[in-house]
């Protein structure tokens, strides 16, 4: 049965997945094609902010009680210390506390960072080097499976990550390369954080580096599309003006991108500082002490997170759950800091010299 | 470009009130955590339940449960044979960890919740008809990577304690060797490697060095799931039993306290076993019989909470940490099918012919209740209701 329908007759119940059905569904959609248009780009618009603003409201709501009783000393303090969750309960400033409670979050901030840091000086290179490989240098035979392997890197799991971190880098490096670089290293400020014993492998170079690897990919991708988009007339009259290939890339094309590479690595640099898991597994995961040097066990704010939050339900007063949720909002306010800052670092960068050729 | 499909003030005007709805979620969502009414539960009676299986609901039930993932192959292999035997009740089963077991069961959104750990006193006080009744005995086993040693190395618990507090850091210390006269052993760092996750067996750890060390560790450093461990060089944190086994192998010189359900894999990897010191002073590993002379040894100070903690045992052939696993149970269940299929699974789990049977526990290295403490564990379950 055919039923031709025009978008002005009346609505009829008709059983779905008859062709009567659809037809009439189809007539509908397009008789309110405007109305759908609108509001839907309106809801699709509103979700991710609505949901932005949910998170952050919950987890302040949730964190507060910890915001008051942990005071300054979540920022300054190293212990951390859930107190005596089978004891005694006391009550600090009106809020139920197990007694000895008292948490430091300066360990796990400081983790966060230098394995964040550590992660984009090895990551901002490299994926530069990939991405003027990919676009100047190799030929299209070879850059093409070459950008595919980037962008499949893009899409491994972190778990895989970190279980080859565990399992293999890690204890690679702890072996053969740790050792050497701990006793070839001068004793002199800055570069004496790389001295000293070198551990088994987890710790803080290991998961910068593997952070690095996850990283790399979404680097690369994004400044893979930046150079391309680099005008072919100003790098061809660079070399008409006799510049060799690495001085129209150092004067030309990178100089054009500049602002859009800094971007790229902010984006890399959120990812590494929210990256649980990997980390969880790879960080020696270590509370209550910053790293002593490069080598040491540490952890993050993401992965405290992660292998806490069994432990803090065990806890009646809630105080460890608040605890956490603080934790998750001290992260939120370190990512949206970065990106403001990496939107400054941007604009100001459109504003100076750059040539735009427009 | 039609100017009718870009948003105009009016449709804009619509996203704020979408926000303050969202803001008023969160705070509804919060809000709801606080309010738990206390509720009484009849008093167990004075005479002893029957230890016989009772009977589930003839209607279908589909009962969960979620925690301790030290129990959760043993309670995979106890709803499928306990399904077998009655098929209208089904379990679902959940490797989510102690504290989730605990506070899933507390808040009712799963029926039975699994942990390593009793509850804490604070958590019954909240959750007055809460019960952790036991089901059987796990215990714990001290590993270690120390290459070119065989046989099993004699630790004590406050030679433990000082370990894991940084003040031994040397295999050939000579407080190892005083208690290791047959073993030469090497000068080695000492690496320790505790649990990062919430763990139940760092809860029997720490009890057990706040017991062995009363006046070192016990005075500083309170117990539970998660402790504030002593900052000691090169020490490395570990998710999970596996991911214990997994960086004492890594690590040579590492020492580690693993769930008993691991021993096999930790020896696969290559991992020792230690001999601890016991309240009597002799050396025992943790073995079926050393295990059951320590539970006989806690069987009549075992209250009818079923809330006992069996660290160093006084019996003189007793492993000095052991402990009952629990079911973390409500004693009012929201309905009489739900409860009478609980009461039927549990009754069934503590049942020596049935889910303490050698057969379900001695593959991972648990052992069955005591007679004693399986009575009491009746009486706990004949309390559902």
């Amino acid at each position: 049965m055919t039923v031709l329908r025009t978008a002005a007759e009346p609505e009829q119940p008709a059983s779905p997945g008859s062709p009567g059905g659809f037809a009439a569904v189809r007539g509908f959609l397009r008789k309110h094609e405007t109305t759908f248009w609108r509001r839907g780009t309106l809801v699709a618009a509103i979700v991710p902010f609505v949901g932005l603003t949910f998170t952050i409201i919950v987890i302040a709501i949730k964190g507060w009680p910890a915001i008051r009783v942990n005071g300054t000393y979540f920022f300054t303090g190293s212990s951390w210390n859930p107190g005596s969750t089978y004891g005694a309960t006391t009550t600090v400033k009106g809020v139920a506390v197990p007694q000895g409670a008292s948490y430091g979050a300066w360990p796990l901030i400081l983790g966060t960072i230098q394995s964040s840091v550590i992660a984009l000086l090895i990551a901002i290179p490299i994926s530069i080097g990939a991405a003027l490989a990919l676009t100047e240098r190799l030929p299209k035979i070879v850059a093409r499976p070459v950008g595919f392997a980037v962008e499949l890197l893009a899409g491994i799991p972190s778990v895989l990550f970190g279980l080859w971190g565990i399992l293999t880098v890690g204890p690679l490096l702890a072996r053969d390369v740790y050792p050497k670089i701990s006793s070839a290293m001068p004793n002199v400020p800055i570069l004496n954080f790389f001295k000293g014993p070198t551990g088994q492998g987890e710790g803080l170079l290991t998961s910068g580096i593997i952070l690095a690897i996850m990283v790399i990919p979404i680097i690369t991708a994004t400044t893979v599309d930046l150079f391309r988009q680099v005008p072919p007339l100003n790098q061809e009259g660079a070399r008409a003006l006799g510049m060799t290939d690495a001085e129209v890339t150092r004067s030309v094309t990178v100089p054009w991108v500049r602002s859009g590479i800094i971007g790229a690595s902010i984006l890399g640099l959120g990812r590494a500082l929210g990256e649980t898991i990997a980390i969880a597994m790879i960080s020696g995961a270590i509370l209550g002490h910053t790293a002593q040097n490069i080598y040491s066990p540490m952890t993050t704010i993401a992965a405290t997170i992660v292998s806490q939050l069994d432990s803090s339900f065990t806890d009646a007063t809630g105080f460890a759950t608040a605890t956490l949720a603080e934790a998750a909002l001290v992260l939120a306010v370190i990512s949206v800091v970065v990106n403001l800052l990496a939107r400054l670092i941007v604009n100001k960068g459109n504003r100076l010299g750059v040539p735009t050729g427009k | 470009m039609n100017k009718g499909t870009r948003w105009g003030a009016k449709q804009l005007r619509f996203a704020v009130p979408a926000v303050i709805v969202a803001a008023a979620l969160g705070l509804a969502a919060c809000g709801s955590s606080s309010s738990s009414s206390p509720t009484t539960t009849a008093a167990s009676s004075t005479k002893n339940a029957s230890l016989a299986v009772i009977a589930p609901p003839t209607s279908s039930v589909a009962l969960s449960e979620t925690g301790s993932s030290l129990l959760f192959p043993l309670f995979g292999s106890w709803g499928t044979a306990y399904t077998e035997q009655h098929p209208n009740i089904t379990i679902s089963t959940a490797s989510t960890g102690s504290g989730v077991g605990i506070s899933s069961a507390l808040a009712g959104t799963a029926n039975i919740g699994a942990s390593d750990a009793y509850l804490s006193p604070a958590q019954v006080q909240a959750t007055p008809s809460a019960m952790n009744i036991p089901l059987a005995i796990s215990s714990q086993f001290i590993g270690y990577n120390v290459p070119g040693v065989t046989g099993n190395i004699n630790l004590s618990g406050s030679v433990l304690s000082q370990i894991y507090q940084g003040k031994i850091t040397n295999w050939n210390d000579p407080a190892i060797a005083k208690m290791n006269p047959k073993l030469t052993l090497p000068n080695l760092p000492i690496v320790t490697v505790h649990r990062a996750d919430g763990s139940g067996d760092t809860f029997l750890f720490s009890e057990f060095l706040s017991a062995a060390d009363p006046n070192g560790w016990g005075k500083s450093i309170p117990y539970g799931t998660t402790i504030a461990w002593p900052t000691v060089t090169g020490a490395v944190g570990a998710t999970g039993n596996s991911g214990m086994i997994t960086a004492c192998k890594a690590a040579p010189g590492c020492i580690a306290y693993i769930g008993i359900s691991y021993l096999a894999k930790a020896q696969l990897a290559g991992i020792g076993e230690a001999a601890l010191k016991n309240a009597a002073g002799n050396y025992e590993l943790p073995t079926a019989t050393t295990m059951t002379a320590a539970a006989n040894s806690f069987v009549n100070s075992t209250p009818k909470s079923g809330t006992l903690s069996m660290i160093n045992t006084k019996a003189s052939n007793g492993y000095p940490i052991i402990n009952y696993e629990y079911a973390i149970v409500l004693g009012t269940q929201p309905n009489a099918t739900t409860a009478q299929a609980v009461k039927s699974v549990l009754s069934w789990i503590i049942s020596p012919t049935n889910g303490n049977a050698s057969t379900y526990l001695t593959p991972v290295g648990f052992i069955a209740l005591p007679a004693k403490t399986a009575q009491i564990a009746a009486n706990q379950i004949a309390s559902i209701h």
